[in-house]
């Protein structure tokens, strides 16, 4: 990030990172349609970190999938930084994805033939980042989530604690303004949930969006702002516990 | 993300699935190396064809007379015709289109040497001879003018010819008896090889060449004007030429014998080239690359299905790629690339293999008949063609499938 864009930051801090107003997205299969959401309204600032929580088919994924604009919504209006998102190009949305959104999903997605290093280059790489910069900036995200001597392995070699940080890491590379975890602990043992966890809460201090999707009850604990969605509506939104320390443990 | 380094994850993702990368190759190589192999060896089986059918003189057409035709002439008044030295000298003064016309005679009599006798084909020929039957005179000397004009009892032997008469023991300087009358060998001819068109009953390696006036005096026919020829040869310039040629010559010569220019069966010309011209060898170098490029296409079909495989299999790391900022065309630029890789690199062993194929054909062929395959850079600049429509037309439609994958559905977890 260039000095000018860290200056755009720091007056916007109170500016919404994500805009959601009346978000609706039915999906039709044969002669049934299905209502994944049913008009959400959300609002997240920059430096947030909020939980979106609710049961299996409450539509969280849908949601999470609109956020990261891999998904149209059917009708309602998405801005992203004060952009509307429905007018961006697809080519646009592929350099927002890549610049401003990083991805940690449930089950890593990291990609098997590429080293650990290479994963997290990925991002680097679409957006046009020369290779030895790539490399460069990609060992400095491994070593940020405390995986800087793995990163020659593959995926297949890493534990699954370390894969989590290996595709954190990836979607930290690009410093993205929002970081969308899509139940980042969800294949993962306590004990190693519990530092994913820590180190996903940890990025706040960096000045980090970071936006969790779970229905891990311990990650609402730890967040400042629960929303929790039911039926494809947003059934509470605030804060659950004031004065929570997010970087305790 | 450039090309390079797309060309790079290609040939990533090709080491990784190996075995199966290797067997997709198989059908690329082999069609690739079927294309060069049948074209080369199409134009070996065509330099082989014009070569034997050359091996009896260059561009030669020969004229030969017969009878007036029965449209010319009522039936019981059919007059044979024959052609004298002066119509050959006519001919010689007047054509245009070719550069030696020279007349020949040929009859069967019994050859001995020492206690050796058989029947051998004479024939009597003037000093250009070995000019136009493109032979080479191996030992001694060919017929000269002087022994035409002295009517010398000389001989020279084709290689047939001399082992079937001299065997081990004479050469040139030995004495044989044509017909009963002494001759000396003065020359040797060198092995011509298998003719696959001869005029008259034998090839050029079992003639016995002796000089044409001498012939005549054989109790040959004896023409009003000057020795009777059998038949006048002559070389033509070039193929092209050949036929207006052909028509010049007929023209003088029905002039001279008083026939009709129409007439086929009082003038007869023949020449090896209109029986090459009967050989479809254009038709046998089409089927032979539309069998090679049939195989190469099999090839691309199989690529076809591997890629259609592999972009199903990998739906899931589209949907990352595309999740972590892949552009569509970046995912279509890449599955595109893979494919090109790999059947470039198909084409690329195939073309060695092909190579490879005619190198080990042509290290194998010594008989006459068997063709030697030509490589040509054109032969392979075509293999180079049809590999690259195969790699694009089985590229684009797993490229544009994976392009259009919607990531939503791939990254889900279940």
């Amino acid at each position: 990030m260039s000095p000018g864009d860290a200056a755009a930051v720091v007056r916007a801090a109170d500016e919404p990172v994500i805009e959601l107003t009346d978000i609706r997205k039915s999906y039709s299969s044969g002669r049934f349609a299905v209502d994944a959401l049913r008009g959400i309204d959300l609002r997240i600032t920059r430096g947030e970190l909020i939980a979106i929580m609710g049961p299996s088919g409450s539509g969280k994924t849908t949601l999470m999938e609109i956020l990261g604009c891999l998904l149209q919504p059917t009708a309602g209006s998405y801005r992203f930084r004060g952009a509307p998102v429905e007018a961006i190009t697809p080519d646009g949305l592929a350099a927002l994805r890549g610049r401003e959104i990083g991805f940690v999903f449930q089950s890593f997605n990291l990609l098997p033939r590429l080293s650990a290093v290479e994963n997290v280059e990925l991002p680097l790489g679409y957006g046009g980042v020369r290779r030895r910069e790539r490399r460069r900036r990609a060992e400095q995200a491994l070593e940020r989530v405390g995986l800087a001597a793995r990163g020659r392995h593959r995926p297949a070699e890493l534990s699954g604690g370390e894969r989590q940080r290996v595709a954190i890491a990836r979607a930290l590379v690009n410093e993205p303004s929002v970081v969308l975890a899509d139940e980042p602990t969800g294949n993962l043992d306590t004990h190693t949930g519990e530092a994913i966890l820590e180190l996903l809460t940890s990025l706040k201090r960096d000045g980090a969006t970071v936006v969790m999707v779970t229905h891990d009850p311990r990650i609402g604990e730890r967040v400042e702002r629960l929303v929790e969605i039911r039926d494809g509506r947003i059934e509470h939104d605030g804060r659950v516990r004031s004065g929570t320390d997010p970087d305790g443990v | 993300m450039r090309v390079a380094d797309a060309a790079r994850e290609a040939l990533r993702t090709l080491r990784v699935s190996w075995l199966r990368t290797a067997l997709t190759l198989f059908g690329i190589v082999w069609g690739t190396a079927s294309v060069v192999f049948l074209i080369s060896w199409g134009l070996g089986v065509r330099a082989m064809m014009e070569d034997c059918y050359g091996r009896v003189g260059r561009n030669l057409v020969q004229v030969f007379p017969g009878q007036i035709g029965s449209d010319f002439t009522p039936a019981a008044d059919r007059r044979l015709l024959w052609i004298t030295l002066d119509d050959v000298d006519a001919i010689r003064a007047r054509v245009r289109l070719s550069s030696l016309v020279l007349p020949e005679s040929q009859t069967f009599r019994s050859v001995g040497f020492r206690q050796t006798t058989t029947s051998l084909n004479i024939r009597g020929v003037v000093p250009e001879n070995v000019e136009l039957r493109g032979v080479e005179v191996s030992a001694g000397r060919a017929i000269t003018r002087d022994d035409l004009h002295h009517r010398r009892r000389v001989a020279v032997l084709g290689s047939k010819a001399r082992e079937r008469l001299l065997g081990p023991h004479g050469g040139v300087g030995s004495s044989i008896r044509i017909a009963g009358q002494p001759f000396t060998v003065v020359g040797l001819l060198s092995r011509v090889g298998m003719q696959l068109w001869q005029d008259g009953p034998s090839q050029l390696d079992e003639q016995v060449w002796i000089p044409f006036s001498t012939l005549a005096g054989f109790g040959k026919r004896q023409g009003r004007d000057g020795d009777v020829v059998d038949n006048i040869m002559l070389s033509v310039k070039d193929r092209e030429t050949r036929k207006a040629a052909e028509h010049e010559v007929r023209a003088i010569l029905a002039e001279r014998l008083r026939v009709s220019v129409d007439d086929q069966e009082a003038i007869r010309i023949m020449s090896p080239l209109d029986a090459l011209e009967k050989i479809p060898l254009d038709q046998l170098g089409g089927l032979l690359f539309t069998l090679g490029a049939t195989t190469l296409v099999i090839g691309g079909v199989g690529i076809l299905t591997m890629m259609l495989d592999s972009v199903q299999q990998r739906r899931q790391e589209i949907g990352v790629r595309l999740a972590v900022g892949a552009r569509r065309r970046d995912i279509l630029t890449q599955f595109f690339l893979e494919t090109f890789v790999i059947t470039g690199l198909g084409g690329l062993l195939g073309i060695a293999l092909g190579l490879a194929g005619c190198l080990a054909l042509a290290s194998l062929a010594t008989a006459d008949l068997i063709p030697q395959p030509i490589v040509r850079w054109q032969t392979i600049a075509i293999a180079l063609g049809v590999m690259t429509f195969v790699g694009f037309a089985s590229g684009l439609v797993p490229a544009r499938r994976a392009a259009r994958i919607d990531p939503s559905v791939t990254l889900r977890t279940e």
